[in-house]
């Protein structure tokens, strides 16, 4: 096997994780995701926003690993995500499980860097119910620079 | 005989919230009456109670973090509503039984708002004295409704559990 | 509320270990928003504790909290905490058998045993005299093992201690218990709450957390204790009777009993 040529330029090691905090019985009781979803993600520092909404911003650059996970309040009543819809010219979202576990993940790398915040939709499985949630409210990736909602 | 009867209302909340019914396995009655109920473990639970004795109802959640409360419990009548099984007693069409006039449940529902103006049904004790009016041997079905958290959808109801007089 | 209070915190622990601060870095929750619990997902949470008492004054229903903290952009909590140490296992296991095939026929590639090498992962040295984790293979945010410093999965968090007003006023009697459920490893903090006395009552939360730094050329585990704050709100309510709205009655009955 021949040595292995240059390494590409570095990017950060660990990748850029957005994770939605739900309330998944409150969820189910008010028929109402937006109130009861949380999203935050691990670049703040690189000026992400809306840190605690369903609207989080995230600042993210071409060649960036994301990984999209949940925590749920009460730890015992089953959570997942579903689905993430977003273009797929920016990110093809894979869905993927904790090796020898069937609590799920997903990832994606980010194609090409962002001219506008392009919005996405992520849908979740509550409970029992065979039927994706999903929130009216759309979280984004934005390009460094751009200026996303306030977090509240 | 015993001065107490105790009714645990034993709730899956996520599962009754997931379903939207308390059927499915998502309600399990259980009381500790010596005097032979029936149906226990089931939302079809009948009571055997004499007057005089304190029945209390007391919700219990199979998920320690989710919250299930008791919402109301209104003794039905006028609303013949057809027993779970040929089990129950007394056989239909007994002549003891008077016919009975269609009345809406005439509890108003209980305040449950805490001082901080949030309601608060764990502030409820739902418990009372078996009338020495009840008529032995007719069961006396009951709508109990629960609130599992808050909501549109947080509030379900069964109307099969019963008491009867023995 | 009769169902048990979880209070989960989450910690931006990047950003916490780059500023040597909590403040910002927390997200703290509970499941009592519908009671009256405000600033839910924020560093400013009040968490509400609706306590009620018997008409005789004795506290009624017990008012339990459980905290439990979590790291944003870490393996998540619903993963068992010993999920670690069986993907530990499961990577050794795996990398013994390649080794076993290796060494059956005449010359081994360096690359192999370099691949190899890399796949072993690296194990980092508890920094000396430091309390905490036991020497384990770093893993990386999926659960695979890693050789690189910078992409290792954040230990969870570890509560040290509760204190603050809600402590030394004996409004809260927080310890660490253990537990039969895997999801929080056998450990967690709980406290039971003296509802009697209403009012708002500030605590503060020791945390730990894990750095890993390069030291002579070792990868050494080092600690760094936090703190953050949160408050309870307590209120104080008398139990009534559902039926009668005060005392014990009678059971509302119709006058006639049913139908059949």
């Amino acid at each position: 096997m021949p040595p292995r040529s240059r390494q590409p330029a570095p990017r950060p090691a660990r990748p850029v994780t957005i994770t939605a905090v739900i309330d998944p019985v409150a969820a189910l009781a008010s028929e109402n995701l937006d109130d009861n979803l949380y999203l935050y993600d691990t670049n703040k520092a690189a000026g992400s926003s809306g840190f605690g909404t369903p609207e989080l911003h995230s600042r993210v650059r071409k060649g960036d690993t994301l990984l999209w996970n949940v925590i749920p309040l009460e730890c015992e009543t089953y959570v997942a995500l579903a689905d993430i819809e977003i273009d797929p010219q920016i990110a093809e979202p894979t869905r993927k499980v904790y090796p020898g576990t069937d609590i799920v993940f997903w990832t994606a790398e980010v194609k090409q860097d962002l001219t506008k915040p392009v919005p996405y939709r992520l849908s979740f499985l509550l409970g029992t119910v065979s039927t994706p949630f999903t929130p009216t409210a759309r979280p984004a990736l934005t390009r460094p620079g751009d200026q996303g909602k306030e977090g509240r | 005989m015993a001065e107490k009867v105790s009714i645990v209302v034993l709730v899956d909340a996520v599962g009754a919230l997931s379903d939207r019914t308390l059927h499915n396995g998502n309600l399990s009655l259980v009381d500790d009456s010596p005097a032979g109920s029936r149906h226990q473990g089931t939302p079809d639970l009948i009571t055997a109670v004499v007057p005089g004795q304190v029945v209390q109802w007391t919700p219990i959640h199979v998920d320690v973090q989710t919250p299930v409360e008791i919402e109301a419990i209104e003794f039905l009548s006028g609303v013949a509503v057809p027993p779970s099984d040929a089990q129950v007693f007394p056989p239909p069409g007994d002549p003891a039984v008077p016919p009975y006039p269609v009345e809406s449940p005439a509890v108003a529902a209980p305040d449950a708002t805490g001082s901080d103006g949030y309601d608060n049904h764990d502030l409820l004790v739902w418990e009372g004295v078996v009338p020495d009016y009840m008529v032995p041997g007719v069961p006396y079905r009951y709508r109990l409704s629960l609130k599992l958290h808050d909501g549109p959808n947080s509030v379900l109801h069964i109307d099969s559990p019963a008491l009867l007089r023995v | 509320m009769a169902q048990q209070h979880g209070i989960i915190v989450l910690f931006d622990v990047e950003n916490a270990l780059r500023t040597r601060s909590l403040d910002g870095n927390t997200y703290w929750f509970d499941n009592m928003k519908f009671l009256g619990s405000v600033g839910e997902g924020t560093g400013q949470l009040v968490t509400i504790v609706p306590g009620t008492y018997f008409l005789d004054g004795s506290q009624a229903t017990e008012q339990v909290l459980n905290w439990l903290p979590a790291a944003l952009g870490a393996i998540p909590p619903t993963v068992p905490r010993n999920y670690l140490a069986e993907q530990e296992r499961a990577h050794d296991r795996r990398t013994l058998e390649q080794l076993a095939a290796l060494g059956g026929d005449g010359e081994v590639s360096s690359t192999e045993v370099s691949r190899l090498q890399q796949r072993v992962g690296r194990r980092p040295r508890k920094q000396a005299g430091g309390r905490g984790l036991t020497a384990a293979k770093l893993l990386d945010v999926t659960g695979k093992a890693t050789s690189s410093a910078a992409a290792y999965n954040y230990p969870a968090p570890v509560i040290t201690d509760i204190t603050g007003q809600a402590v030394s006023e004996k409004i809260i009697y927080p310890a660490q218990y253990g537990s039969p459920d895997m999801v929080y490893d056998g450990w967690y903090w709980a406290a039971t709450v003296d509802t009697s006395r209403p009012g708002v009552y500030p605590y503060t939360m020791h945390v730990q957390l894990h750095e890993l730094v390069e030291q002579n050329d070792e990868l050494v585990w080092q600690s760094v204790d936090l703190t953050c704050e949160s408050s309870l709100k307590i209120t104080s309510d008398p139990k009534r009777n559902a039926f009668t709205g005060a005392g014990l009655g009678v059971l509302p009955l119709p006058a006639a009993p049913p139908a059949g």
